[in-house]
């Protein structure tokens, strides 16, 4: 690999459908955490939620030729219908979710969301709900990206633009770095507009003091629900993307994901509204890097590369521990607004 | 608010109980026996064992699903671990075994990250490493096969004998533990950084040991001992060398612990940091002294709780660990956080609880039961069974 | 309200005495931790438009039967009325919504934001708290300018306006304490509840506290507070009411009321006016 392929790689990881789908995840991280300072350690099981309601939904219109209760489909409607899925599913988990736990202290959310979306996984991957979900494989692409890539206006076939290369409308396709990282700028508005608004600073003293917001008059409970089923829905957003570029797979959105998640939130700077963006570039641009100069310049004696995926990721943890002792706030954030406090 | 709390509480999981019930009896009723049938057939290949493989946490960071080298498929190990049923009627007694055995093993890793959580208010996430790491250089100092180390490019075998190289493990994950308090979390508490702040490092610390080690040994299984395993038949029960030696071995160690944390001043004095650190510290104990104690004996203790559960399986893998962190954190919660034995009788009750389950759940669905376990207690008793309120909300 | 009508003229000085015009009626509030009673209070009258201490020994009670009233604990029995509404079962933000304001021991300054968004905060009817409304700047943006002006009005009064736009957590710990009270205002409480306003202040701040407590009764709004600081209360309370171990030992005017006996045993102990030397001997 030389220099020049290694900048392309990471020029292309920059603007990556999976990188605007990160970026999505992290910014509705961001409403729970971010703004509320709700410690949802269950970011992944909304990702993973939202691509099975897309999905399940599509794939079953598409196997009854594109009909719905009778009605023929387009394109457009059944990729509609497939996002709303989506979206009920991770409000109804947001719902469930919130319901009991949202009176719990910070830890203690935190390894109830994990358990949650680890439950979400296994039901997923389980032998019993195979005929639904696909098992441990997951939902094949065929089955529901078809109404999705249909609506692409750009040509069926490789496109060049630039030194980058990719297909027009199938799967990791310029359709789907126009449609993702349109959805992120529209996300990362409704957080700059609601940040900046009297919710928005109902949100920011409950992360500071519940009680203190309680005895101004202010349903808290409520103000946490509606924080985590937004930031719930807009992850589930970011994985019916992801799963356009990928695959529903439930093992690729397990604990380690909603730890990445994390990572590029706090490294961009939590409660910022770019942050969740920038992180989001640099986590996936970073990787691709290290990965690259470790192939370039770490001998295969002493770095196999199948060993390349764990050493990199063995520095994502690093950097991860690192940020937040050192340099909480990340990049964006301002100090003295720091998002994470000392309860 | 507690007492209205705890109603509210309670009708809330009451009510998300009976839904789930209904949609699980519902479900299983008209996919039917599905669940129990891949059981019998998963039984019958003689790796019961391997739902707990097919669980593996496969990482695909940025491309679909690659596997890890772990199988997800019914694994056909040569010598099976936990006995699987022979028929209907034994099927339970045979659980109930299989649970109190994984419940031992789940307890030895779990008393440690009790009192980790009691003494300095960490929930360490990176707990389940620290049961892989024993495993895993255990692997490292016995096997037979040729091994190396991270970035240096030389094979070779170790090669010591099993039991010289468990306890060797032992000691250096001990060492893993003291290492660990010196250098990183004593610093943070010093710097008075909260614990939110230090789980969210334990987090960090967690995916770079995972990734570690999938470096260090790669994704596969490894083997501990390849001896075949001899079969008891004791009545309904079915029980092998290897698990009878495990059970011996981890109660021992519990026993020990639990007579150091009764019966000695020192640990007397541990527990009541862990139970209330501050008013430990004001009645003159010296707090720092016993969390490094804890740190030692709670990373030793992974260890052996690792190299157990790796003679168990029949194998251990980089995120043997990381499978059961949810579960550890399951016991410990349901036992009371900061008490060392709840965390002893939650995980004697997560591990038959999982156990049982699969009388009437498929086996991939276990951990389930255990997690669902761990959501009801947190909604209906947060402080556990032997915990105390204040702790909670 | 001046100082010719006394509503205190004609109140008896026991426990549980009638007030005029009581703003807040407690009935038979009782509180209980496992075995130990921390509140058991019979009845108690709070006269509105003036200022009540609740003071008493540590471990009396006060700071619980505080939290009992402004939901922010729940009692085993007993009820209380604010100008006649039901309060018992309310949390505390409903309670807070209904007039009745409190701050807290520990002050609970929102750190992480500036002081004019701390007091934008305690604003009570901006519409664009609401999710939706808040996604429609036009809709509240009116209400906004409205509440900033209040905002900066109350900083001026409590002479924090040149801070407005600092961190709460880079102001001292006396014009934190300040700000939490100037916030309380902001909804125009008709009570306002202090927990312990004096605690950790130091003396050249206590005095422009007491200043502004005393206003606060000018402007019509009632004062409750839990003290220690016995000049404080003598200073500017219009009534005072005792608690030990839970229940209601005495109330009375400041001048008077340390001066009975019960209150004196309380604070003192049953026997400390007994000659020790007889003991020892």
């Amino acid at each position: 690999m030389d220099f020049a392929g290694l900048l392309t790689d990471a020029g292309r990881e920059l603007f990556a459908p999976t990188t605007a789908a990160f970026a999505l995840a992290a910014i509705g991280l961001n409403f729970h955490f971010g703004l509320t300072g709700l410690l949802n350690m269950g970011q992944a099981g909304f990702m993973l939620l939202g691509m099975y309601g897309y999905a399940i939904t599509v794939r079953e219109i598409e196997q009854h030729d594109g009909q719905l209760f009778g009605i023929t489909m387009a394109a457009g409607a059944t990729v509609a219908i497939g996002f709303l899925v989506a979206i009920v599913l991770a409000v109804l988990f947001g719902l469930l979710l919130g319901w009991p736990t949202l009176k719990l202290r910070g830890d203690y959310l935190a390894i109830v969301t994990i358990a949650a979306a680890e439950m979400v996984r296994f039901l997923g991957r389980s032998q019993s709900f195979k005929d639904l979900t696909g098992g441990s494989t997951g939902i094949r692409g065929k089955d529901f990206k078809g109404p999705f890539e249909s609506l692409s206006p750009f040509p069926d076939r490789q496109v060049t633009i630039g030194p980058f290369t990719m297909h027009g409308s199938v799967s990791t396709s310029w359709w789907l770095v126009v449609v993702s990282w349109s959805v992120v700028a529209l996300a990362a508005l409704l957080f700059w507009r609601l940040s900046r608004s009297p919710w928005g600073r109902v949100l920011k003293g409950v992360r500071e003091d519940e009680d203190a917001v309680r005895s101004l008059g202010k349903n808290v409970y409520g103000y946490k629900m509606q924080a985590l089923v937004l930031g719930g829905v807009i992850g589930a957003l970011g994985g019916v993307l992801w799963s356009f570029g990928n695959a529903v797979a439930p093992d690729s959105m397990g604990r380690p994901t909603t730890f990445w998640i994390w990572t590029l939130l706090l490294l961009g700077g939590a409660a910022t509204v770019f942050g969740p963006i920038l992180g989001s570039a640099l986590f996936w641009t970073a990787l691709v890097i290290v990965k690259g100069l470790a192939a370039m310049f770490i001998p295969t004696d002493w770095l196999a590369p199948t060993q390349l995926e764990p050493f990199s990721l063995m520095l994502v943890g690093v950097t991860l521990m690192l940020l937040v002792i050192f340099r909480p706030q990340g990049i964006l954030g301002d100090r003295r607004e720091l998002a994470i406090n000392d309860r | 608010m507690k007492a209205a709390l705890d109603t509210r509480a309670v009708v809330r999981a009451g009510v998300i109980l009976v839904v789930v019930a209904l949609a699980v009896t519902l479900y299983s009723t008209f996919i039917g026996g599905a669940g129990s049938d891949s059981s019998r057939a998963i039984s019958a290949a003689g790796a019961t064992t391997s739902t707990i493989t097919t669980t593996a946490i496969n990482e695909a960071p940025n491309t679909p699903l690659i596997q890890a080298g772990v199988n997800t498929d019914v694994a056909t190990a040569t010598a099976p671990g936990p006995a699987p049923a022979t028929s209907e009627n034994n099927r339970l007694a045979q659980n109930i075994v299989n649970g109190i055995t994984f419940g031992l093993l789940l307890a030895l890793a779990s008393v440690g990250l009790s009192l980790i959580y009691g003494t300095t208010g960490l929930s360490n996430f990176a707990h389940g490493e620290q049961v892989s790491f024993g495993a895993v250089l255990t692997y490292f100092l016995a096997t037979s096969d040729k091994v190396s180390l991270p970035l240096i490019p030389l094979k070779f075998t170790i090669g010591l004998p099993l039991i010289v190289a468990a306890i060797a493990a032992v000691l250096i994950s001990g060492g893993t533990g003291w290492l660990q308090n010196k250098f990183l979390w004593s610093p943070l508490r010093r710097k008075h950084v909260g614990v939110v702040q230090q789980m969210i490092v334990s987090i960090g610390l967690s995916l770079a040991l995972v990734n570690l080690l999938q470096w260090w040994m790669g994704g596969g299984k490894l083997r501990l001992s390849t001896s075949i395993d001899t079969r008891h038949h004791w009545g309904p029960i079915d029980i092998s060398n290897q698990t009878i030696i495990s059970m011996v071995i981890s109660i021992a160690c519990l026993l020990g612990v639990s007579w150091f944390l009764l019966y000695t001043r020192l640990g007397r004095a541990t527990r009541a940091v862990s139970d209330n650190p501050s008013l430990a510290a004001a009645s003159g104990i010296k707090v720092d002294s016993i969390v490094r104690l804890v740190w030692i004996l709670a990373t030793s203790l992974a260890a052996v709780g690792g190299i157990l559960l790796a003679l168990y399986e029949q194998a251990t893998s980089f995120d043997a660990g990381a499978r059961v962190l949810l579960l550890m954190f399951a016991a410990v919660t349901l036992g009371g956080l900061g008490q060392p034995f709840g965390a002893l009788v939650g995980s004697l009750v997560i591990g038959v609880v999982v156990e049982v389950s699969t009388l009437w759940l498929p086996p991939d669905l276990k951990f389930a039961t255990a997690l669902g376990i761990l959501i009801v207690v947190l909604l209906f008793r947060p402080q556990g069974i032997l915990g105390r309120s204040e702790r909670v909300g | 309200m001046t100082a010719k009508e006394d509503p205190f003229a004609h109140v008896n000085a026991t426990p549980g005495a009638a007030k005029v015009d009581p703003i807040i009626v407690a009935h038979g509030v009782h509180r209980t931790f496992g075995g130990l009673t921390a509140v058991d209070v019979e009845h108690l009258e709070v006269q509105r438009n003036a200022i009540t201490a609740l003071i008493g020994p540590n471990g009396a009670g006060k700071s619980t039967f505080f939290n009992l009233l402004t939901g922010f604990d729940k009692p085993q029995k007993g009820e209380w009325f604010f100008n006649g509404e039901s309060l018992q079962s309310h949390s505390p933000a409903k309670v807070a919504r209904a007039g009745m304001v409190r701050t807290f021991q520990l002050t609970k300054a929102l750190s992480r934001m500036t002081v004019i968004e701390n007091m934008r905060l305690g604003a009570a009817g901006q519409g664009g708290e609401a999710f939706f409304t808040a996604l429609v700047p036009p809709l509240w943006r009116a209400k906004e300018a409205l509440i900033t002006i209040k905002a900066e009005e109350l900083l001026d009064r409590f002479k924090l306006l040149d801070k407005q736009n600092d961190f709460a957590g880079e102001l001292s710990g006396g014009q934190r304490k300040l700000l939490e009270m100037a916030r309380a205002l902001m909804s125009d409480p008709e009570i306002v509840m202090l927990d312990e306003p004096m605690a950790g202040v130091n003396p050249a701040l206590t005095e422009s506290l007491l200043e502004h407590i005393v206003e606060l009764r000018e402007q019509g709004v009632t004062v409750l507070f839990v003290e220690h600081d016995m000049h404080m209360v003598r200073r500017i309370s219009n009534w005072v009411v005792v608690m030990a171990e839970g229940k209601i030992i005495a109330e009375g005017p400041p001048e008077t009321v340390m001066q009975n006996t019960a209150v004196q045993d309380a604070y003192l102990g049953a026997h400390h006016d007994t000659d020790l030397s007889e003991d020892l001997s």
